[in-house]
């Protein structure tokens, strides 16, 4: 847990909220449910709990794997039902296609708070002594720069497929890097465990929650708070000449879900609906599973157990 | 450059195709190189100058797909059946009963060193924890490899039955091994549905073409003695085909079935990309995710552990016919179904066991110690191979000369010594009558101070039609033009350059460094012995699981993509020299040595010359598999092709992803023709 982190989204606020939804009927049961299991641990505890939930309420649940860039076209086929944890800052455009198509609809936000921004992992303070200020950056680019970026900085930006945060930011400071994508999140982990154990130097671009932000110790960048103008108006920030000079905006995590999910099993819609984890509860849950080597089942069937005031109203409300 | 040697010039005073194709090279290159400040769309193909392609095909095959959507939603149903039965099957069994079953089939077929391969590899999958996962694999490869075989046999016969349409389905077959699976991944989907059924169509539409061109290559070097005797006995086409000619092809075919099954076993990965089916590929996503080597490397293992048991015993079943003695067979099966019923309440579920789970920690740690202990040497060959090699082929000596890599300044001045120098070769070899390779040389310096990258589109594409002209004549001259120009007007011309430079140091690469393995696993079988498992392993492994360590060593770039790369298609390359050695004909070389000949001139004079066509094959392979590869080395952050189909996958943008696998494949496709072409003028020189 960052002790930094704020805006913690308390699940209890989602049981009051949804005290007033009416009852819903079960509809049918002897179907199970098909949740989406993406590729990292944090999405299959949202889901899991998720699950579990539906469970409590007397449905049957599976859980399919289904790769995250590629679910919108099985979930408007009714292939999957679910997908409990989208982040709006890497969403395929396809799930906009879907939504306008009408096979997918949006299931309202998990209530997770998530930031991105430039990080780094804790010993390159070391190495660029001005961190965690953006200024200090401008002079350290030579201790990054490696063969392919020399005489500029290296960062290491998302894969070209989840767009080019990092290149904008270096453009928009006007600071000598240039940005590599990375290609894959694995890629992106590989860099910052390689930068921790050879405690070589590594700017990257990075978010929470995610377990390798305490696993190995990324710290972020401070950046100026920014808005809406900043990324049109260059005449905003620090560089008069370019937009994009000023922090992440933040990214919202959301459920959607297949468009026949309300008629089918009504109940388990609202129970998805109001289904709200924070990042108090799923961090711990995933250290748990990839530090402490648990299960994703037993971790989640732990905090369910632990946890029953928080999820039990949003399961009573929908059925009773 | 290859054109050099191939043909002297015919009269005097008249210029060879070489030497013509090799000065139109040059003139163009010149001409480019002085407007080149003037006109910078020299370079730079304007975007106005684009057609919107895409688009287009975006547009006309989602029609299309909507078309045959429910054709192939009714096929996708009719696969889950096959699909669930072997699911069933598989994991409906009992672990015991079916390591005993391998087990017996291993020592019927190979006796007792079989029998003992299958039972300790299942043994290590079930102490790797992932049997479940394994099995769901395992049923997945059981469908698609039929279904592979059936195609490319289908596709292998037609060819040889009916000359004329030969050419086009060795196009069909380029492309089905060119065009990246994930550019029609997202097509695919919306066809046929989600869920195995994907996987299970793109694994079979990539192990489809090495059955078929090994079934072509085989039936073609059927002895035309055992054709005409097939033909005499007075069998139909049908008889004498399946009687004869593919029996007598078995050896080549098997090479196909084989190569068949490593590639479906390759395919794996992409199949979890996908999802729907909790399968070891899924494992390899999720812990290459993590970055944990040594778990990626364990579950990459047991993909390995099925293919080298599904090769070794399928290689025995077709080249021995010796069979071991039956009633140990029924012993081994009938002890296993004794242990599983006996023991059923004490087994261990497969799934919790993590056995060799501190192995995996300790290649962990062990790769963290290796890359803490040789990192700065690795990073400083890095940086060498990357300053002096890498950096002036793309950008050319003009822009990868600068005072932080070479130590100086590239200034006009050396440009000119440079191509002085160039010149002043060139006209050397042209004086002693070496006309070509002045000529490739002055064109050569050319290129490297400019740099693949940066080459005026005129040039490249004056380039191609000349090596076409030379290679196949006017037709591959065209289709050449034809095909880049197609690049050109996409808009995908930077891209297609950057991905061209990319698989073109790698193939090079892996051509010497595969064809001299592959001479010495010839000379000795003991570097056989050694390289075949690891030539297995490359093939087999989900490359994934090789991403990691290498980027720890050498961080995110084309370096390490170059890595990846090579890693892959050396192997072809590998296996086909050495294949091709082997098998030339006992008559010849008994002919070669009652002739008197020593064992080097039977290498260079009999077996050489023979094996050359396969050697070709193997060649082609490697050029082929690099540009597969491109897609798996953008997971490393390469720009290029490989990129834009990412981009298309992420943004289920299917012309996009269509237009650029397409790219890919028309690059490799030209290239394997020049290839082919020259081989087949060499043929023609070497009268075989």
């Amino acid at each position: 847990m960052k002790p930094h982190m704020k805006n913690l989204v308390a699940i209890t606020a989602a049981g009051f909220m949804c005290g007033s939804a009416i009852a819903a009927d079960l509809g049918d049961i002897d179907d199970p449910i098909k949740l989406a299991v993406n590729e990292w641990t944090g999405q299959h505890i949202s889901t899991h709990v998720a699950g579990q939930m539906l469970q409590a309420a007397g449905y049957k649940v599976e859980y399919v794997t289904v790769g995250y860039m590629n679910m919108y076209q099985a979930m408007s086929d009714g292939d999957v039902h679910a997908a409990l944890e989208i982040w709006s800052s890497n969403v395929s455009d396809d799930y906009a296609k879907q939504v306008d198509a009408g096979g997918v609809v949006e299931l309202g936000d998990l209530g997770l708070d998530a930031k991105e921004g430039i990080a780094y992992p804790a010993h390159v303070a070391e190495l660029c002594p001005g961190l965690p200020k953006w200024e200090s950056l401008r002079d350290c680019a030579q201790v990054f720069a490696t063969a392919e970026t020399i005489p500029s900085g290296r960062l290491v930006d998302y894969p070209a497929d989840w767009g080019t945060p990092g290149a904008d930011r270096m453009t928009g400071f006007d600071l000598p890097f240039k940005a590599v994508p990375a290609g894959s999140e694995g890629a992106l982990i590989t860099e910052l465990r390689a930068s921790t154990e050879n405690k070589s130097p590594l700017l990257i671009v990075f978010w929470q929650p995610h377990w390798a932000m305490s696993a190995y110790d990324v710290q972020f960048v401070d950046l100026p708070l920014g808005n809406e103008e900043c990324f049109n108006d260059p005449a905003w920030g620090a560089n008069p000449n370019a937009t994009h000079d000023c922090d992440f905006a933040p990214s919202r995590i959301f459920k959607a879900g297949w468009s026949g999910l309300q008629d089918k099993w009504p109940a388990a819609y609202q129970i998805l609906s109001n289904y709200q984890l924070g990042v108090a509860d799923q961090q711990p849950m995933m250290g748990a599973v990839d530090v402490d080597g648990g299960s994703v089942e037993d971790v989640v069937s732990t905090w369910i157990a632990e946890n029953e005031s928080t999820w039990k109203p949003v399961v009573d409300a929908a059925i009773n | 450059m290859s054109i050099a040697g191939i043909s002297a010039p015919i009269r005097r005073g008249e210029f060879s195709p070489g030497t013509t194709a090799a000065i139109a090279t040059l003139i163009a290159g010149a001409i480019c190189l002085a407007l080149e400040p003037l006109l910078p769309w020299l370079v730079q193909w304007p975007a106005a100058w684009t057609l919107p392609a895409t688009d287009w095909i975006g547009v006309s095959l989602t029609w299309f797909l909507e078309g045959v959507k429910p054709a192939a939603r009714a096929f996708s149903e009719g696969m889950r059946y096959p699909m669930d039965w072997a699911n069933l099957a598989l994991n409906g069994t009992p672990w015991p009963m079916l390591i005993g079953i391998v087990t017996a089939i291993g020592w019927v077929v190979g006796g007792l060193p079989m029998a003992a391969l299958g039972f300790f590899g299942l043994l290590f999958v079930l102490a790797s924890g992932y049997w479940l996962e394994s099995m769901n694999t395992l049923a997945l490869v059981a469908v698609s490899v039929p279904l592979a075989l059936i195609l490319g046999g289908a596709i292998g016969i037609l060819a040889n039955e009916f000359p004329r349409v030969k050419s086009t389905l060795q196009v069909i077959l380029d492309i089905m091994q060119t065009v990246p699976t994930f550019a029609y991944l997202t097509p695919i989907l919306l066809l046929f549905g989600f869920g195995p059924v994907v996987g299970l169509i793109a694994s079979a539409i990539y192990a489809a073409p090495p059955m078929a061109r090994n079934l072509i290559l085989g039936l073609e070097r059927v002895e035309p003695e055992i054709k005409e005797a097939a033909i005499m006995s007075g069998g139909t086409r049908i008889q004498q085909l399946f009687q004869v000619e593919i029996p007598s092809a078995a050896t080549q075919i098997m090479v196909g079935v084989n190569q068949s099954l490593m590639a479906a076993l390759s395919m794996v990965i992409i199949a979890a990309v996908i999802g729907g089916f909790n399968d070891i590929g899924w494992e390899v996503l999720l812990t290459m995710r993590k970055a944990q080597f040594g778990q990626a490397l364990l579950a990459g293992m047991v993909i390995v552990v099925f293919a080298i048991l599904i090769d070794r015993i399928s290689g025995k079943l077709a080249t021995e016919r010796k069979r071991h003695d039956s009633r140990v067979f029924l012993a081994i099966i009938a002890f296993s179904a004794i242990f599983a019923v006996a023991l059923r309440t004490y087994l261990p579920d497969p799934s919790e066991l993590t056995l060799l789970a501190p192995v995996a920690e300790s290649v962990d740690q062990g790769l963290t110690d290796f890359t803490r202990a040789n990192g700065a040497w690795l990073g400083a060959f890095k940086n060498n191979a990357v300053f002096f090699v890498l950096l002036p082929i793309r950008t050319g000596l003009d822009q990868a000369v600068l005072p932080f890599t070479w130590g100086f300044a590239w200034t006009a001045k050396m440009s000119a010594l440079l191509f002085i120098t160039g010149a002043v070769s060139g006209l050397i070899l042209a004086w002693q009558g070496r006309l070509i390779s002045g000529l490739s040389l002055v064109i050569a310096t050319g290129m490297i101070e400019t740099g693949i990258a940066d080459l005026p589109w005129p040039f490249v594409l004056t380039g191609a039609a000349a090596l076409g002209w030379v290679a196949g004549g006017r037709r591959l001259s065209l289709w050449c033009v034809g095909l880049l120009a197609t690049i050109l007007l996409s808009g995908l011309w930077e891209r297609a350059l950057l991905s061209l430079y990319l698989c073109g140091t790698a193939v090079i690469a892996c051509a010497m460094a595969g064809g001299l393995i592959g001479l010495a696993s010839f000379f000795s079988p003991l570097v056989w012995k050694i390289m075949r498992p690891i030539c297995d392993m490359l093939q087999t492994i989900p490359l994934f699981v090789f991403l990691i360590p290498v980027l720890m060593v050498f961080q995110i770039g084309e370096f390490s993509a170059f890595l990846a790369i090579c890693a892959y298609a050396i192997v072809p390359m590998i296996r086909y020299t050495r294949h091709g050695l082997v098998n030339t004909p006992e008559e010849m070389i008994e002919a070669a040595i009652s002739s008197g000949a020593n064992k080097w001139q039977i290498l260079r004079d009999v077996r050489a010359p023979y094996a050359a066509p396969t050697i070709l094959l193997g060649l082609n392979q490697t050029i082929l598999y690099a540009f597969a590869m491109l897609v798996i080395a953008a997971l490393i952050g390469t720009t290029g092709l490989g990129q834009s189909i990412y981009l298309a996958l992420a943004q289920a943008d299917v012309g996009m992803g269509i237009s650029a696998g397409a790219a890919m494949a028309i690059l490799a496709m030209i290239a394997d023709r020049l290839v082919q072409g020259f081989a087949e003028e060499r043929r023609r020189v070497l009268g075989l």
